[in-house]
């Protein structure tokens, strides 16, 4: 079978010049391999800084790497090709309020989508958002509804919505989670789980919660300045986390469960 | 004497057409010395009951409270000049979104040193003074973190990365070594090796030097590894408080339940990829408060009483306001077989 996504020696330079007088800051992000079956999750963790929405943004398209391939089910994603790609990947950003268009209708925004990227006539377009809506827990009616009327969680929804519009195979999530309640963050947490058993999507996400990470994910990718330092199946790394920073994380973040336990 | 003690505080907003009460008969009391959570999802009046607390409110809002003393002196009748000498020293704040609340027109250095106190500054003589302020600066940042403070010093506001922005803030509040550390969601975003790093620096200090905290934040797992006693706020409505412990242990409100449970964390048998446990529904908004209990709409167990406010009732130091708690207080049943 062949993998969705496949990631191989992935290189994107940052150069910024501040000053005649200073030298140039460099970033460089990779070289980055990853295989992604259909229906698994990749997390992408590491501290802030990593280059983790680097990354996320050059899987889609949104930067364009230096160096190496982006392959969708085997075949080469052109960077010239915007049509395919934005059709099979697509991407959630970490803030959905500001990621929304305030001054049209949620209808509007996912009509938009479905314009540029399909050849539906309107009636189909129509049925289609009513569909997606009711697919990740909103109403018909919030066709008619602005960003400002509906709250975090619905919000968030949106985004996923026009997400998924598309059918996509691969769905990059930068911090999803991170913005929302714990009551709302739940009720997320189980739509794209559902929504992931439903329709077998590869869903690749970046986040700094581990206690997620480890319930949500298959495998696991740990960055710092731009390598991979560690990856593999989240079972694995978190029962034996090989690297040292690796280590640091997650025994940090288990000497706080740990501590919650105590109490007992 | 309780350091800070808050009793049916209510903060009513003007919504145009009404006042909308923000915050209900909320209740809340920081010994000398503890760590308090104030716990609570974003709109249910976290930061709104710590604007209260410093003054920074809008007069148009009607604030009244049975109580909002700080080591029994009454902090709503006091003139501005007075409350500002409290919290210049002994109550300091670190505000949510550092890069917003600090001073985008002067550099981290220009800001922290202004923030030292004179007093502090004892060695020497007057020329020796701004290397004295340099070096506590230095230290501080330090203390908090950050290792590379030539490059943050000199940087502004807009130049730092977020999670920075967030230490400098604790750092600018723990210069004047106040009594009690009034912390708005200071870990967040954050990664955990950080968030530790913090957590154990508040600990520290707390039981080095007896600093009170109010820890206000929906992170429940830095909550119950550092915080000896919680408040649980839904809506501007006090839900339940009490020790951590005996809150983890039984939570008699439907929502302190909900809470700890949506905490993946916290359940070590939950196989990967299964349902977490939600409440359904959303927070409402201010413009659609349901009546009653706030949570009616969304509780597991409502019934018909529920459109009434429930009465705060306390056990043992533990309160809750609910008119079908999840299991009877242990002191009651013993009282009633009595």
């Amino acid at each position: 079978m062949n993998p969705v996504l496949e990631v191989k020696d992935l290189v994107y330079t940052h150069r910024v010049k501040r000053s005649i007088f200073k030298p140039i800051d460099e970033f460089i992000l990779g070289p980055i391999d990853f295989v992604l079956n259909a229906g698994e999750t990749l997390a992408i963790t590491g501290h802030n800084g990593s280059g983790k929405t680097l990354l996320a943004k050059s899987l889609v398209g949104a930067i364009t790497p230096q160096q190496g391939n982006i392959l969708l089910e085997g075949k080469e994603a052109e960077q010239s090709d915007k049509k395919t790609r934005n059709h099979d990947i697509r991407l959630i950003l970490q803030h959905s309020k500001y990621s929304l268009n305030p001054a049209v209708t949620v209808g509007a925004i996912l009509n938009q989508t479905l314009l540029l990227n399909t050849e539906l006539n309107e009636q189909d377009r129509r049925t289609k958002i009513a569909q997606t809506l009711v697919k990740v827990g909103l109403l018909r009616e919030h066709y008619y509804f602005y960003r400002h009327m509906l709250s975090d969680g619905q919000q968030q929804r949106v985004s996923l919505a026009r997400a998924m519009i598309l059918d996509p195979k691969v769905i990059v999530a930068d911090e999803p989670f991170a913005a929302l309640d714990p009551s709302v963050r739940s009720q997320t947490v189980n739509l794209i789980l559902d929504i992931q058993q439903e329709l077998g999507m590869a869903f690749v996400f970046i986040s700094q919660n581990l206690g997620i990470v480890r319930h949500i994910s298959d495998k696991v990718m740990i960055m710092d300045k731009g390598k991979v330092i560690e990856a593999g199946a989240t079972q694995d790394v978190f029962k034996e986390p090989q690297h040292e920073l690796t280590k640091k994380l997650i025994d940090s973040h288990f000497s706080l469960v740990d501590k919650h336990f105590e109490q007992f | 004497m309780p350091l800070l003690e808050v009793r049916n505080l209510t903060v009513e907003i003007d919504m145009g057409s009404e006042f909308v009460k923000a915050l209900d008969k909320v209740s809340l009391t920081v010994e000398t010395g503890e760590i308090r959570a104030l716990v609570g999802e974003s709109g249910s009046g976290k930061s709104l009951i710590v604007r209260a607390i410093i003054g920074a409110v809008p007069d148009h809002w009607i604030i009244t409270a049975d109580r909002l003393t700080w080591k029994g002196q009454n902090l709503l009748t006091m003139t501005n000049e007075q409350r500002r000498v409290i919290m210049r020293r002994e109550i300091a704040v670190v505000f949510q979104d550092p890069t917003s609340s600090l001073d985008p027109s002067a550099t981290l250095r220009a800001q922290l040193e202004e923030s030292i106190p004179e007093e502090f500054l004892d060695k020497g003589m007057f020329w020796q003074r701004n290397q004295q302020r340099r070096e506590i600066a230095i230290g501080l940042m330090h203390k908090v973190g950050i290792k590379n403070h030539e490059a943050c010093m000199q940087r502004y506001p807009h130049e730092i990365a977020a999670d920075i922005a967030q230490k400098f803030m604790i750092a600018m509040a723990l210069v004047s070594e106040p009594e009690l550390l009034i912390a708005d969601d200071p870990t967040r975003s954050m990664e955990s090796t950080t968030k530790n790093q913090i957590l154990r620096l508040l600990t520290g200090l707390n039981e080095t030097k007896k600093l009170a905290i109010l820890f206000v934040s929906h992170d429940l797992l830095a909550i119950s590894g550092m915080a000896h006693s919680m408040t649980v706020l839904y809506c501007g409505q006090t839900v339940e408080s009490g020790k951590v412990k005996h809150l983890h242990r039984r939570p008699l409100h439907p929502y302190t339940k909900a809470l700890l449970d949506s905490a993946p964390s916290f359940q070590i048998n939950l196989p990967p990829k299964s349902h977490l446990v939600a409440l359904e529904g959303t927070i409402p908004t201010l413009k659609h408060l349901p009546i009653g209990c706030r949570l009616g709409p969304r509780c597991p167990n409502a019934r018909r009483e529920c459109v009434k406010v429930p009465e705060q009732r306390v056990v043992h130091n533990h309160s809750y306001s609910c008119h079908f708690p999840l299991h009877l207080p242990i002191d009651d049943q013993a009282e009633n077989n009595e």
